[in-house]
């Protein structure tokens, strides 16, 4: 039988089948492979088989067979590859994603390269997508990030501009992070605010998909009883996929993505393909985070630092200073009585010397010396005196913690529990340290006089306005309203001396200051002591205290 | 004519003082130590105290808080060789202070003073 087809050639010539194209010459000399890519597709051939079957040969039947069964291979085996072209791709995606996550320790980076991933039409190409991570503390999940149009008009601009730049998923991620992240943050707000939900409301489908660890995706959502009808509303669609950020067990947050514009379903292969995407995320975003938060400490450790070391230096000079002081009062007591005896019986003896005494003179000159000399010694000391800092910066915190420690081992004779509650980030006072130490330990020492069965003394800083203020509380008997007024007046007619001593020159201390000292009697028992010392100027102005 | 007791552990302070005090009119007595401050107290009364800071061995602000415990009413006049006085607040207890100098005449207006001040 001859063939319309030249399935019965060896060798073709050009032109002699027309389904051979450019790159395909090495088919006119190979038969085998002639046949198999080209005949069972040529009308030709079909027609040469249906003229072989009417021949009546036993093959006949069989042809048919053989060819339909070869085309239904071929198309699975198209298909195939079709499939595994587009996972290749997929994982050379993720491979390139997982490059920049792996090295980057920056949040907002991440979250950028994350985000541009999911929506880009050359990520997963979602139309929009919302972050929600949970907070510090792990009670909210928190609506982070938003990315993607909110109608259709952006949607059109955004797309045209992608078409525009033509530019890879890397650089479309950078340019988000450089110029859209902030705007993105604020464009979502609204729907950011109410998608946040707390980690407790256990039926969530937030929640349930954290711990499930398992995508959710939500269809028919306006009519779903699974999800909450404020989160479908929120969100303005009815199918969404909610996919959990998992980290070794700790719940980092979720990613709700959606196709708000095109509509176009959601395939089990793109629930797959976020849920393989969502790991390396999960674990940049903690890294990420931690490594922010880490930041944050290592600063406050280092501006703890700072400050300790300005404190030993103020420590350091105060103790020189201390000792200048001593050797110069010593220096002064050992001089200044001679001095004086000397100048003192001359200016005597010169009151009683006449005026032609012929030792007169010599008086005269003993008394002008010596006084020269008392001066000379006066400008000494007043210069060593000028080296006490006496109105310094000082943390208050470090003063109270000081005057308490020295006092312990009294307190526990006495079985007195002292509490300290100290205000962190106390702002530095301006005040004698000295002085406000003495009456920190006159005031303690008057409290634990007034408890000789034990007790508790409480003692709280804190800011207020532009004081920093130290507050005692002790657990002892209150004393009556006049008693008051006499513990703090120096030398009061109604005083008792000996135990209110201390408290009247605290008070003629403070007020010399301009500090406040008050002493009050709480309904709730005991004495209550409270001086108010002022914030250094400088932190007034800075607007430390503001607020507090 | 008012009494006045002066505690200084320097003998020749002692005399320097009492000499320039009586010729102020003032009848003078003076003790060496605290003890024996405590002592012409107890004997006589006095209507105001001439106090070193520094006495010999012992501290003339411990005789201050002695004496304003007992005698409240009683005021003193503390004497300093400067600054020392600073470093104990219980100084500020006394009536008033004066650092000394061969020129007595600031002691002399700051007896009178505080002698005026408890209207004596």
């Amino acid at each position: 039988m001859d063939g319309k087809c030249c399935w019965d050639r060896e060798v073709v010539e050009p032109g002699q089948c027309p389904n051979i194209g450019e790159g395909e010459e090495v088919l006119y000399t190979s038969l085998g492979r002639r046949v198999l890519e080209k005949c069972v597709e040529c009308p030709n051939f079909r027609g040469d088989l249906e003229r072989f079957r009417d021949t009546g040969h036993p093959l006949a039947a069989i042809f048919p067979l053989i060819v339909a069964d070869l085309q239904e291979q071929r198309g699975k085996l198209q298909s195939m590859v079709g499939f595994l072209d587009s996972r290749e791709r997929e994982i050379k995606f993720l491979h390139e994603i997982n490059l920049v996550l792996q090295t980057s320790i920056d949040l907002d980076e991440v979250l950028s390269v994350v985000m541009t991933a999911i929506t880009a039409g050359k990520g997963f190409g979602m139309n929009r997508a919302f972050l929600l991570l949970a907070d510090k503390d792990r009670k909210f999940l928190r609506g982070y990030l938003g990315v993607g149009p909110r109608n259709y008009g952006e949607a059109w601009n955004i797309w045209e501009d992608v078409n525009r730049d033509d530019f890879t998923l890397k650089e479309m991620a950078k340019n988000f992070y450089k110029t859209k992240l902030s705007s993105e943050k604020v464009k979502f707000y609204d729907i950011l605010e109410k998608l946040s939900t707390p980690l407790a409301e256990q039926g969530h489908i937030l929640n349930r998909a954290l711990r499930e660890k398992r995508p959710f995706l939500v269809e028919n959502a306006f009519h779903n009883q699974e999800v909450d009808y404020s989160l479908a509303q929120t969100l303005g669609v009815d199918t969404f996929l909610i996919t959990p950020l998992i980290s070794r067990n700790r719940r980092i947050g979720v990613i709700i993505s959606d196709n708000c514009i095109t509509h176009k379903p959601i395939t089990p292969q793109d629930v797959q393909s976020l849920e393989t995407f969502a790991f390396p995320v999960a674990f940049a975003i903690e890294r990420a985070s931690l490594y922010e938060r880490l930041q944050e400490e290592l600063l406050k450790v280092t501006a703890a630092n700072v400050k300790l070391k300005e404190q030993q230096e103020i420590i350091v000079k105060m103790e020189r200073m201390a000792l200048v002081g001593k050797i110069t009062s010593s220096i002064a007591h050992s001089i200044r009585n001679p001095l004086m005896i000397i100048g003192g019986f001359a200016r005597t003896l010169l009151k009683g010397a006449g005026v032609d005494d012929p030792k007169r003179e010599y008086l005269e000159s003993i008394v002008r010396e010596s006084r020269q000399l008392e001066q000379v010694l006066e400008e000494v000391l007043n210069y060593s005196d000028s080296l006490y800092p006496t109105l310094d910066s000082w943390d208050v915190n470090q003063l109270v913690s000081s005057v308490c420690r020295e006092l312990n081992t009294k307190l526990g004779e006495r079985r007195i529990a002292c509490r300290l509650r100290l205000e962190t980030d106390l702002p530095p006072a301006r005040i004698d340290y000295k002085q406000v130490a003495y009456c920190v330990r006159s005031i303690l020492t008057t409290a634990m006089e007034g408890m000789p069965d034990g007790g508790e003394i409480r003692i709280e800083t804190r800011r207020e306005e532009g004081w920093v203020v130290v507050d005692v509380l002790d657990s002892g008997v209150a004393a009556p309203l006049v008693g008051i007024d006499a513990l703090t007046t120096p030398f009061g007619s109604t005083q008792e001396l000996g135990t209110g001593l201390g408290l009247a020159i605290c008070k003629t201390i403070m007020e010399k200051h301009g500090n406040i000292f008050e002493v009050e009697t709480p309904p709730s028992g005991g004495m209550r002591y409270i001086i108010k010392l002022p914030v250094t100027r400088e932190e007034v102005i800075n607007g430390t205290t503001a607020g507090g | 004519m008012a009494r006045l007791l002066v505690v200084d552990d320097e003998s020749s302070i002692r005399l320097l003082y009492s000499q320039e005090l009586v010729d102020e009119g003032y009848d003078v007595v003076t003790a060496a130590t605290a003890a024996e401050a405590v002592d012409r107290l107890k004997e006589s009364e006095f209507d105001l105290i001439v106090l070193d800071i520094k006495l010999k061995n012992e501290s003339g602000l411990d005789l201050l808080q002695k004496i304003v415990k007992e005698r409240h009413n009683l005021p003193v006049v503390l004497c300093t060789a400067f600054s020392c006085f600073k470093d104990d607040f219980s100084a500020w207890l006394a009536d008033g202070y004066v650092v000394k100098s061969s020129d007595l005449t600031e002691l002399k207006e700051e007896v009178k003073r505080v002698l005026a001040k408890k209207g004596k």
